[in-house]
């Protein structure tokens, strides 16, 4: 598999054990000890995806996201040893598009690389979507709502495609996780929860009253008609 | 705390009772005094008068003698004339100065007026006073009306009577009130003894009197700060080791995360090692992975210590969760889930570490024979064929690092069934064990009966934590 990933973590052992694991996994890796190392070595490379700790020295791991986030829409998987879900939130909310928590087993943590690397550069259709005054084009990975283009991370827009692709049926959150995640994730839907609310924030006209993305209360969301 | 039911105000009453007893008898025996004084002056008093009287009357009659008949008749006009009503006693006949009066000396009198004394006799409501003319044998008794002293006591009586239930009216009401004054520290002592109990330990007797109470209140309140002392002292204890459980979690965690990834990579090498460092390379990777679980238990219960868990509930079915369980661990052959299919709202995640938890140690202790039972309502049994726990371990069964045999490792943590515990107590379901040497151990889990709400929403009793999906929906749409 191509691709160049930047890996971003303190603890030496951590992240030559991750550089390790990914280069056998056929990537091509450089890393970088520290928030503002990071930042530097991203505008200076052109890297396909990130793996961020969240707890870094000196800028840590969210700021590091939301600065890769203001120019760039590359996938984003941040590993954070923070035991709370509600960092897990913030971390997703800062932009990040995945998250593995510490410790972690090699496999899991290549698989999720790929997963993620695979959805930024193969999109599962070629055509067209268009629903009411959105019109996304999987070829591009662009989406427009009523001809104004709409920013989108490679996940909201797998998000917002998958929901499109069915306007008005109901996605539960199990089912979107292994869509658009691409792995079946049980239990922590938290991840659809967060896009959605991020997704919404660029489609809606108001965020606080959503009337494209709609959840539909125990069950999931669906794109209304 | 109600093991018996101590009726409130029943000392008061008590109280109450006694002091209007002692204030009722001692009225009662003055009263009762009083009127056996005055009554005895009254009568000795009519008594001393009459016999004075009668002395005069006696020689006056001595002017009678002797007495014939006219004379006879001359002495009792006489007499009933200056307002005396007499009886005359001759040897042959009783002769009375006036009908209505009549009275006839006694046997006694008549023998002791012989001997030349006053005697007396009391009939009715009348004195008889009398003695032998002198000069004579026949002998002259006047009759005093003591209607007039009856009457009088009669009064007295009635007085007393009514002083006497106007004193014990008002001894009840004095009592009752000085029984409620003296108990009045006594309730408030229960009261803040409650409040203590209740866990208010500031609670604090106010001090008032220099008295008995007071110094009992200084007691009771040196007691509540020794016991807030202690309990803040134990608190800060109990805080310090679970911040240095969770320091300690989170210093392990960097290490254990580098182990985890670099012996995941080793463990697909192995055969490829030499074989001298085959056997050594599985045992890093095998106990890599307990040292992992271990941490993370650490984590877990340090999280759930700090009380920030968040609960999310929804729809959860507890058979299937638990054929899951067993299927996923691989414990289809050591335990049997039985029972019918009963759905509760909960948090399926929490859920999921109790019953694990439980049936893990119930699959490490108790061997093939595990037996795990859904109901009846939203309780789950497991029960082990094992050895069993001595009763003296059953309270401890739950504290962390707990082993009932410390021979005997086992593979658990030590921490399973208190994170178990804890993650009952967030799902607000009761987690109880019994055990009988020889015999087995059960595990009982009930859960907090659930309400469903018209809006499609359910809650727990009281549950305090807010449901996570929450966070991110819009409201009703």
């Amino acid at each position: 598999m191509e691709g160049r990933v930047l890996i971003v973590e303190d603890d030496a052992s951590i992240r030559e054990v991750i550089a390790l694991g990914l280069t056998r996994a056929g990537l091509r890796v450089s890393t970088a000890t520290n928030g503002t190392d990071a930042l530097a070595a991203w505008r200076a490379h052109d890297y396909d995806l990130v793996v961020l700790d969240v707890m870094l020295p000196g800028r840590d791991g969210l700021e590091v996201c939301q600065e890769i986030r203001r120019t760039s829409q590359q996938p984003i998987l941040m590993v954070t040893a923070l035991s709370d879900t509600i960092d897990v939130v913030v971390g997703l909310e800062a932009g990040a598009d995945d998250y593995l928590r510490k410790p972690f087993e090699m496999p899991e943590l290549v698989a999720r690389v790929r997963a993620l690397l695979r959805r930024g550069s193969a999109p599962a259709e070629q055509e067209i979507v268009a629903v009411g005054e959105l019109r996304l084009d999987p070829l591009r990975f662009t989406a427009h709502k009523s001809g104004r283009e709409l920013v989108l991370t490679a996940t909201e827009f797998r998000l917002l495609l998958e929901l499109a692709r069915r306007p008005g049926l109901v996605f539960t959150r199990e089912v979107l996780l292994e869509r658009v995640w691409n792995y079946p994730f049980l239990g922590d839907s938290r991840l659809v929860d967060v896009a959605v609310q991020r997704l919404r924030a660029k489609v809606e006209d108001d965020p606080a009253s959503p009337r494209l993305i709609r959840t539909v209360r125990g069950a999931g969301y669906k794109l209304a008609l | 705390m109600a093991g018996r039911a101590v009726q409130p105000g029943r000392l008061r009453r008590r109280l109450t009772v006694a002091f209007v007893a002692v204030a009722g008898f001692s009225m009662a025996a003055l009263a009762t005094g009083s009127y056996a004084m005055v009554s005895r002056a009254r009568f000795a008093d009519s008594l001393s008068r009459a016999a004075t009287d009668v002395r005069y009357q006696l020689v006056l009659a001595h002017q009678f003698l002797p007495l014939d008949q006219t004379r006879t008749a001359n002495l009792l006009d006489s007499f009933e004339g200056s307002g005396r009503h007499v009886v005359l006693v001759t040897a042959q006949s009783v002769t009375a100065s006036n009908v209505a009066f009549r009275a006839e000396p006694g046997d006694r009198t008549r023998s002791l007026a012989a001997t030349g004394q006053v005697a007396f006799e009391r009939t009715g409501r009348q004195l008889v006073v009398g003695g032998q003319i002198p000069g004579s044998t026949d002998q002259l008794y006047v009759v005093y009306a003591e209607e007039r002293i009856y009457e009088d006591l009669a009064q007295l009586r009635t007085a007393m009577l009514a002083s006497w239930a106007a004193a014990v009216l008002l001894a009840a009401l004095v009592g009752r009130a000085l029984a409620r004054r003296t108990l009045e520290p006594v309730g408030r002592a229960s009261e803040a003894a409650h409040a203590i109990a209740e866990g208010l330990l500031a609670t604090r007797l106010p001090v008032r009197n220099r008295d008995e109470f007071g110094a009992w209140a200084e007691s009771f309140n040196r007691m509540a700060e020794a016991l807030e002392a202690k309990i803040a002292a134990l608190a800060s204890a109990q805080a310090r080791e679970r911040r240095f459980t969770a320091d300690v979690a989170h210093e392990l965690r960097t290490p254990v995360t580098a182990l985890v990834a670099a012996a995941s990579m080793l463990r697909e090498h192995l055969q490829a090692l030499p074989d001298t460092a085959r056997r050594p390379a599985e045992i890093v990777v095998s106990d890599v992975v307990r040292l992992r679980h271990l941490v993370d238990e650490l984590l877990e219960i340090s999280r759930l210590d700090a009380g920030q868990e968040l609960v999310s509930a929804r729809p959860t079915e507890l058979v299937a969760l638990l054929r899951a369980i067993v299927a996923s661990r691989g414990w289809q052959a050591q335990a049997k889930v039985e029972g019918e299919a009963v759905t509760v709202h909960t948090d399926p995640r929490r859920l999921e570490r109790v019953l694990a938890n439980l049936v893990a140690n119930a699959v490490e202790h108790g061997g093939a024979g595990v037996h795990v039972r859904v109901g009846p309502g939203p309780s789950v049994q497991v029960s082990d064929r094992g050895p069993g726990i001595p009763a003296e371990h059953l309270p401890r069964l739950f504290e962390r690092f707990y082993k009932s045999d410390p021979a005997r490792g086992g593979s658990g943590s030590g921490l399973g069934l208190a994170i178990a515990l804890e993650n009952a107590r967030l799902l607000q379901a009761d987690l109880r064990v019994e055990s009988e040497v020889g015999v087995g151990t059960r595990f009982q889990l009930t859960l907090p009966v659930t309400y469903r709400l018209p809006d499609g929403e359910a809650t727990v009793g009281s549950a305090g934590h807010g449901e996570a999906h929450d966070t991110f929906e819009e409201g009703p749409s």
